[in-house]
């Protein structure tokens, strides 16, 4: 631990030169900008014409003459340029779109385009019939369908112009992008906009330096990386100062040595070294069996890590979310693209919620591959399936908070299929949503089951099943070996057998919080990585952007299934049969087939048919999702 | 004949568990509070002119297919009977992309898993000649 400590402290110290030596590059950088920027607007001044001679009319505003580039012109003042050229004709010369009052100013008589020669059912080859609505580009209201900088620059390169899509350069689609967002009072000066930082550009949200967080994110994983390192540095020291002492012991007293195998193997500690409360939550010593990697996977352990996670990140998320239609997505976009951190936190909750879904269908089956559901343990199996299902209801709920484009019509589907079940269907959908259609108050309460309801039943659920697993005598594995029937016949070969048989609760903990390290190293790689979904505001018209009509992932299945059928039997009764017959795997077996179980190895004799079951709805499951996801 | 004492305890347990019971239905109750229902949405899309004899006309935020043909006006909502996703409408049929229902120009099903053609909804005219639809809640 000593060699993390100084690492990390190391660290600090050239983080805070890091520090000065950014500033001082940043205060140069704002210095040499402010005069940059000052040339770039000198030209606002009348009385210096430099560009190229061109002859006022009186019938044009000075908007609509081409504009004059500056001797060093941003990405912005390109963007003008073609502006002009290409988009102003229909999109105005304030943005304003193809109002009256712009087809009045820049085409006077011509004015009505769609009866006009060039755009008229009868139009000349190089004419072009276009849409009755031409929307305003920039301005309160406009620009909904786009987040970031680099979603608007994508469709400018595939859709624009109208009538040639596809005809702007990469380039003068980057310009027009920072034109456009120029206007729109959401471009940060003196950014030039490309590829790298446009996805950390938003197009409604005020005007931020972009900050690169990559260093920091290195950093941070890096320091828990080492602490893995350094904590397999310091248990290995460890095992190898404490492994000279079975001998001694045996010496002392060779009577009780299978019961000192079974307590804590050390004499009496120093007030200083007893068990702190961490190490208090577990046995004071476990067979070595019940924590094997191979065995475990470590599954139970990192979905407890992972729900902590969740609870802090959730929390922190809450600071900056607002539960109310109108402003929910847009916090969303606050937090990832405003909030310090904001970004890496989004993303690590999404991660963490994600990778939690597939770590407990991983601990449920190694569960059931190892036939530990049977009694004394069927009990605590019935809580991990109902912790299942919370965990399943808290990622859909959470989905949805996002209310925006992306979950609207997983939504829509989800709430409908209440509606046919039989006789309650009406009242369950109304209990969930809070009214007759999804609203403000079905946001609500979504809102309440995700950060309350739900995330309180998994807290009771977590600490029940963590209970359960010591009451009913500790992880499913083989019975204690006790090699010694008789004391005359310990060897040193014997001890080498019996010692490693259990660890104590210090090499435990250690094992946990190399594990968490590991986890948390790897989540928060992922979520610098590859951020979570983001859509746009929920819009009035729904056939706006209809292309994003998938359920979440985890319900791909659900969807894939609703393809073939009623959707009562497809979407609420196969799913629900399929939970039914989880809950019912222990009571296919009769109690004294339990008794003879072997337990802790993987596909055991005795649970031939449940391995089966299981088998069939994970691959049911897989191909279902597989199946839909594929489809364009 | 039961003693006094299994008597007292089985009542004591009965009233237990109805009192949980009653105090997790005042929860339901409690949850499942909401407003009285919306009245219909009405939606004015503007005058007759507009929608010439012939046309038909999306409307996407009721949303709903405007057509017009000599017989009048229909209006044909454009939310599937299925599970109530926005259908789209292509080349005079609706498709819905959420599971694949299929509808003809009428509305009718063609391809499942939808069971129910689409709903028509009333159309409307004002006196000053708007067309006025009226969209009942799903």
């Amino acid at each position: 631990m000593k060699l993390v400590l100084s690492r990390s402290s190391m660290t600090k110290i050239n983080s805070r030169n890091l520090r000065i030596v950014i500033l001082l590059v940043t205060f140069v950088l704002v210095v040499l900008a402010a005069n940059s920027s000052a040339l770039a607007f000198g030209p606002e001044d009348p009385e210096e014409p430099t560009g190229p001679e061109v002859t006022p009319t009186p019938l044009l505003s000075p908007r609509q003459l081409q504009p004059i580039l500056p001797e060093n012109p941003s990405m912005a003042d390109l963007g003008h340029q073609k502006w002009w050229s290409v988009c102003m004709a229909c999109h105005g010369d304030a943005g304003q779109g193809l109002t009256d009052e712009w087809r009045e100013t820049a085409f006077g008589e011509d004015k009505n385009c769609w009866t006009a020669k060039c755009h008229g059912t009868s139009h000349p080859p190089e004419g072009f019939i276009f849409p009755r609505i031409v929307p305003p580009a920039w301005g309160p209201g406009t620009l909904k369908r786009f987040i970031t900088a680099d979603e608007l620059q994508q469709y400018l390169f595939d859709e624009m112009p109208w009538w040639d899509p596809g005809s702007l350069t990469e380039v003068e689609g980057w310009n027009l992008t920072a034109f456009v967002l120029r206007e729109n009072g959401s471009l940060p000066a003196d950014l030039e906009l490309d590829i790298t930082n446009a996805s950390l550009v938003p197009v409604h949200l005020p005007i931020q330096p972009v900050r690169d967080e990559r260093g920091w994110q290195i950093v941070f994983i890096g320091a828990l990386g080492l602490a893995a390192v350094g904590l397999i540095a310091v248990s290995n020291q460890h095992r190898e100062r404490n492994l000279p002492r079975p001998t001694t012991r045996r010496e002392a007293d060779p009577d009780s040595l299978a019961q000192n195998a079974r307590k804590d193997p050390s004499p009496p500690l120093s007030p200083s070294k007893r068990p702190s409360f961490f190490h208090h939550l577990h046995p004071p010593t476990i067979p070595a069996a019940q924590a094997r990697w191979r065995y475990t996977l470590g599954a139970g352990g990192l979905a407890v890590f992972l729900s902590l996670v969740l609870l802090v990140t959730g929390a922190l998320e809450m600071f900056f979310y607002v539960p109310t239609p109108e402003e929910a997505a847009e916090s969303i976009q606050v937090i990832t693209y405003l909030v310090p951190f904001g970004g890496l936190i989004r993303g690590i909750h999404f991660w963490a919620a994600q990778a939690l879904v597939l770590i407990a269908m991983i601990h449920l089956a190694r569960v059931v591959f190892t036939g530990a559901y049977l009694p004394p343990r069927r009990f605590n199996y019935m809580i991990g399936i109902a912790l299942l299902a919370a965990v399943l209801l808290l990622d859909f709920t959470g989905y949805v908070l996002r209310w925006d484009e992306g979950i609207r019509w997983a939504l829509m589907v989800g709430t409908n299929l209440l509606k046919t079940i039989p006789l309650v269907g009406e009242g369950i959908y109304r209990f969930v949503i809070g009214g007759d259609s999804p609203g403000a108050p079905a946001l609500i309460r979504f809102y309440a089951w995700h950060i309350f309801g739900l995330t309180l039943l998994l807290v009771i659920g977590v600490s029940w099943h963590i209970f359960r697993v010591r009451r009913d005598g500790g992880i499913a594995a083989p019975k204690p070996v006790r090699p010694i029937a008789n004391p005359d016949q310990i060897s040193e070969a014997s001890l080498e057998t019996v010692q490693p048989t259990r660890i104590t609760r210090n090499e435990l903990v250690q094992r946990e919080v190399l594990a968490m390290l590991i986890a948390g190293a790897l989540l928060t790689l992922i979520a610098a990585l590859i951020p979570p979904p983001i859509a746009p505001p929920i819009q009035d018209s729904p056939t706006a952007l209809l292309a994003d009509a998938r359920a979440p992932w985890f319900f791909l299945w659900v969807q894939q299934l609703l393809r073939f059928g009623d959707a009562f039997w497809m979407g609420v009764a196969i799913p629900l049969a399929t939970l039914a017959l989880l809950i019912a795997l222990p009571y296919l077996f009769k109690r004294d087939q339990a008794a003879k179980a072997v337990l802790g190895r993987w596909f055991p004799q005795h649970g031939r048919a449940a391995q089966v079951i299981l088998g069939l709805i994970l691959l049911g499951w897989i191909v279902l999702t597989v199946l839909e996801y594929r489809l364009p | 004949m039961i003693s006094r004492q299994d008597f007292l305890q089985i009542s004591t347990r009965a009233i237990f568990w109805l009192s949980g019971l009653l105090g997790l239905g005042g929860v339901m109750r409690f949850l499942s509070f909401q407003p009285a229902p919306p009245p219909p949405r009405r939606f004015d899309v503007g005058p007759e002119i507009q929608y010439p004899l012939g046309t038909k006309t999306v409307l996407p935020d009721i949303p709903a297919l405007l057509i017009r043909d000599k017989n009048g006006f229909v209006a044909i909502s454009m939310v599937c009977t299925h599970l109530g996703c926005t259908v789209e409408y292509k080349s005079k049929a609706f498709v819905c992309q959420c599971h694949g229902s299929r509808y003809d120009g009428e509305g009718n099903v063609t391809k499942g898993p939808a069971l129910a053609a689409l709903t028509r909804l009333k159309v409307e005219q004002s006196p000053d000649g708007h067309i006025i639809i009226v969209a009942t809640q799903a």
